[in-house]
């Protein structure tokens, strides 16, 4: 392994092959603005004002902690 | 906020007329749509109508896809060659751009489908995801050590049967077929989709057998 290749780091949502606890089965009813948010990201998408890929990264922006921390 | 009930003889808690203050990303949901409204990049009624949308899709709508494949073979050649246009055929519309590929369990085969960038799913046939689906625990480790990861949903895969995991894109989700119980021959298509869940068509189990479904299905 070169140096350089140390420099590329994985991106915070990119988790396959991470260590991880056991799953918890969990599950919860959307509260209404946060299903709001995912109609209203189906609507900009319906408008080509973004796709799901910059959906994708706009999440990944945030960064593991937020993400980690948020509900979604 | 807390709400006094010493002016009344009850106990029951006021969640569901609460008055709490809305939450930041509450109010910033709000804010964002107002503001795509007003600059007119986005219909006032678009929201509610997307909401409605997301209602109606619901893992029965997979199930309904799931029984037809187990009781008409063309269709389920048609659905195994292109999974969205398979849907389509029933009356179930793809509300975005995405392709469907439909994959079948089989006696050698067993298939998990995972998203580990994010949650990728199957929405336009079996609503939004599980939570745990979303978690880190399931999308980091379903693509490394899937055996052990389905022993944890109480599924135990044979050894001679190959485990393949499917790892979604933003443009290409999955749909596992599951394998149809036998004791089933004599079912029709409804009781058949009645067997169906969703966490089947996510693969990390099998259809219950009609014994232990029925079981279930009694349980208060």
């Amino acid at each position: 392994m070169t140096d350089t290749e140390k420099l590329v780091n994985r991106l915070p949502n990119d988790l396959g092959g991470l260590p991880a606890d056991p799953i918890q089965q969990t599950d919860h009813e959307l509260e209404p603005w946060e299903k709001r948010c995912h109609a209203l990201a189906d609507v900009l998408d319906f408008h080509k004002i973004i796709n799901t890929e910059e959906k994708r990264c706009g999440v990944e922006a945030l960064g593991s902690e937020m993400v980690g921390k948020l509900t979604y | 906020m807390t709400r006094s009930h010493d002016d009344h003889d009850h106990s029951h808690p006021h969640a569901e007329i609460s008055d709490d203050h809305p939450g930041y990303y509450d109010i910033m949901e709000t804010a964002v749509r107002e503001l795509l409204v007003a600059k007119k990049l986005i219909g006032a009624d678009e929201i509610r109508r997307q909401i409605e949308v997301l209602d109606s899709r619901t893992p029965a709508l997979g199930a309904r896809v799931v029984a037809r494949a187990w009781t008409d073979p063309a269709f389920k050649a048609r659905l195994l060659a292109n999974g969205r246009a398979g849907c389509e055929e029933l009356g179930i519309s793809f509300y975005d751009d995405t392709q469907l590929i439909v994959i079948e369990n089989t006696d050698k085969v067993h298939n998990l489908i995972v998203c580990t960038l994010c949650s990728c799913y199957p929405r336009p046939v079996l609503g939004l995801p599980p939570d745990w689906y979303k978690a880190k625990p399931y999308r980091a480790r379903a693509v490394v050590e899937p055996r052990k990861v389905l022993a944890e949903f109480g599924t135990i895969i044979p050894d001679d049967v190959d485990v393949r995991v499917h790892d979604s894109t933003a443009m290409v989700r999955y749909l596992v077929l599951p394998r149809r119980p036998e004791g089933t021959e004599q079912y029709d298509e409804e009781q058949l989709a009645a067997l169906v869940t969703r966490d089947t068509m996510i693969g990390v189990v099998p259809v219950g057998a009609p014994a232990s479904v029925d079981v279930v299905r009694t349980a208060p």
